[in-house]
């Protein structure tokens, strides 16, 4: 009943004209996001963040969120009519969506997708809420050596999904480790790598760097790729009017499906450094073993498009619980979200959904909402999304420019930031092109002053002691599943004969 | 091999592994391909020298332990340092024992190099002429480059985006755009 009252009190928060408002704004921004190649929600929560600023926070975190689930939505528009992933998670709605599309099957493939996305999001959601208290009761006995430990599973989980270029994704952590030491140190007052610039004192700002690294990186890499010389006469029509809606048959061979897909995809987004991207080529995988078609898998079959497609929305909501409750990130979009609630000074942990119900319990609830929101927006708003596939990159490019440069002034007023967002883009664009991994950059960007700080304060209690770390049994119980994860979740990616690899290029 | 080919490029295939055999061959074999492993290498090297002088400071600068013996302001960077250092040599060794020599077509490189001139260029005009002015000479420009021939489309982009933006962040939500060094006479 507890849980029922807090949804109740949440959906009061959330129900209001301006929120809604917001959440509406943030569904279809977030959709339009999604439909973007080479963008993913990373890029887009951080070139939107210092839009938000003149926001009650509760309107924009709500709107920020809906941006992040709504990019899960919008990435397979573009999967399905353009076999082009709009962003990597939805790489795997490719594999059987445009095959459907060619078939004649593109309105029941968009029409799947958006249900499958909204069981996926809604039993996500559904999960946090019966979940998200239970993991805040646990994480109250957490103290600094979990908390480092805790960082220490997420950056290897990100590390070990890499895959091949693991040892780049090692030196581009190990990069964003170092940014995330500049500054005055709050332990002893001393200055470090400041070189005199009263800028450097509080560090290096994250804003600047992420809109540089996913938004304007991104943006050279796709000017790298050809991207901006490529027309749209790759989209399949479809028929708006006859043969728009999935059969029963659709319905009914699938259901199971969805069920499976949002309870792993649920499952590897709580897992820190995962993400949704994994979530769906795991589903996709399981589903393609568990059917008794394998063969058609690949060529066109609704189950193929759905399984991914619920797991990447349920993922994206997994991925909300220990950002909620512990205050680690788990992929670099959720390190944007939790920079925005820093920036409205709440400081997500164990106690932060007992200290601010109304936020945690208002921005669960809009995400009920959202779900709807986006069920909808990805039905009837296909043909608007489809006539912003056809805006030729060329001309998209240089308004993002203006976006992202703009947008980083705006935070602070500051120049020298909106200079290091150039720069980060820059470094960005090689980081792509060389195969480093500009998500684990700033996950450790993210990660590197908690985990310093956890681990200063772990020493502290232990007197210089390591032995700290298996003397605790919470500390015992994270290094067991940290270990687990790093043999298994390799494993479980070759047994699905996935590209691990694809984990990193997003970082959602 | 990884090459450009044209709309593949859009398409899931992101390291264009699916260029047609024949036409790759040709195409590596032209002097005009650089070794992209090469400027990997480049990059690295950049990095090993930044990691060096980082761990250098943390050296000479901060201390590992404090006065009472806990980690002190050098334990982190030290640690991140030498850390770097070893990967960043070890990926360097891999790279150059690696014969696999991966090329690129130089004419790729045309439009990012460009991009980022114009952005640079972009960067000082927000310092001298404020976000609007700024912002309409980067998008007037940029456009008459890459969407050539299309006068109207660009002059109405180079008008509309800025406006908005101008309305969304000046007006609407009350935040900071550039101000400007020296005003335009316009």
């Amino acid at each position: 009943m507890d849980i029922f009252s807090d949804l109740m009190m949440g959906l009061s928060v959330a129900i209001t004209p301006i929120n809604i408002l917001y959440l509406l704004v943030g569904a279809f921004v977030g959709m339009i996001v999604g439909v973007i190649p080479g963008f993913g929600p990373s890029a887009g929560l951080a070139i939107l963040l210092p839009v938000t600023f003149g926001m009650d926070p509760i309107a924009a975190i709500m709107m920020l969120s809906a941006i992040y689930y709504g990019a899960m939505y919008g990435g397979t528009i573009t999967s399905i009519l353009l076999n082009t992933p709009g962003e990597s998670a939805t790489v795997a709605s490719t594999f059987d969506g445009f095959p459907l599309a060619k078939k004649g099957r593109a309105g029941p493939a968009l029409v799947m997708q958006a249900a499958a996305s909204f069981v996926g999001g809604t039993v996500g959601v559904i999960l946090i809420t019966i979940l998200a208290p239970m993991f805040s009761q646990v994480s109250r006995s957490f103290g600094p050596p979990e908390y480092f430990l805790l960082a220490v599973m997420g950056m290897l989980t990100l590390l070990v999904m890499i895959g091949a270029n693991w040892r780049l994704g090692v030196i581009s952590a190990l990069i964003g480790f170092a940014l995330g030491t500049v500054g005055v140190d709050l332990e002893t007052g001393q200055s470090r790598y400041t070189f005199g610039s009263a800028e450097l004192i509080g560090g290096i700002y994250f804003i600047p760097i992420a809109i540089g690294l996913f938004g304007l990186g991104e943006l050279f890499y796709a000017f790298y790729t050809g991207l901006h010389k490529s027309g749209s006469g790759g989209i399949v029509q479809y028929d708006k009017e006859e043969r728009f809606w999935p059969t029963a048959h659709d319905w009914m061979s699938t259901r199971w499906t969805m069920v499976r897909g949002s309870i792993l995809g649920f499952i590897v987004g709580v897992i820190p450094g995962a993400g949704a991207t994994i979530a769906s080529l795991m589903a996709y995988s399981t589903e393609r073993s568990m059917s008794k078609h394998p063969e058609k898998f690949g060529t066109g079959e609704m189950a193929g498009l759905v399984a991914p497609e619920t797991a990447n929305n349920a993922a994206s909501s997994g991925a909300m619980i220990p950002l909620l409750t512990l205050g680690i990130p788990g992929s670099a979009s959720t390190a944007v979200l939790l920079a925005a609630f820093l920036l409205w000074g709440l400081r997500p942990g164990p106690l932060f959904m007992e200290q601010n119900p109304e936020f945690a319990w208002g921005l669960i609830a809009s995400m009920y909402l959202g779900n709807m929101a986006l069920l909808a927006i990805s039905i009837f708003a296909i043909p608007l999304f489809v006539l912003m596939i056809k805006v030729p990159y060329r001309v998209l490019g240089p308004s993002v420019v203006v976006v992202c440069a703009l947008g980083t002034f705006s935070v602070n007023a500051s120049f020298v930031e909106t200079y290091i967002m150039f720069g980060a883009g820059i470094v960005g664009f090689f980081m792509r092109l060389y195969g480093f991994s500009p998500a684990a950059l700033v996950l450790a960007l993210v990660l590197g002053p908690l985990a310093e700080e956890a681990l200063r304060q772990t020493m502290a209690i232990s007197r210089g002691s390591f032995g700290i770390f298996i003397e605790r049994t919470p500390s015992l119980w994270i290094i067991g599943v940290t270990i687990a994860l790093v043999v298994l979740l390799p494993l479980m990616n070759r047994f699905g004969k996935t590209s691990p690899g694809e984990a990193e290029k997003s970082g959602s | 091999m990884k090459l450009f080919c044209g709309r593949s490029a859009r398409s899931t295939d992101p390291d264009h592994s699916n260029v047609r055999p024949a036409m790759a061959a040709i195409m590596a074999g032209h002097p005009a391909y650089r070794d992209t492993k090469h400027m990997r290498i480049v990059f690295l090297v950049v990095f090993l020298a930044a990691a060096i002088y980082y761990t250098y400071v943390a050296f000479i600068d901060l201390n590992f332990l404090t006065r009472t013996g806990r980690p002190g302001p050098g334990f982190f960077p030290r640690s991140i340092g030498i850390l770097g250092i070893l990967f960043i040599l070890w990926t360097l060794i891999v790279d150059m024992r690696d014969n696999d020599r991966e090329q690129t077509d130089p004419a790729r490189w045309r439009d990012v190099v460009l991009l980022m001139a114009l952005c640079l260029s972009y960067a000082v005009m927000l310092r001298l002429f404020g976000g609007f002015i700024a912002t309409v000479i980067f998008l007037a420009i940029t456009l008459m480059i890459l969407n050539r021939g299309r006068l109207r489309q660009n002059a109405m982009v180079a008008i509309l985006i800025p406006g908005g933006v101008y309305l969304l962040f000046d007006r609407v939500l009350n935040a900071n755009m550039p101000p400007a060094l020296f005003d335009l006479p316009i």
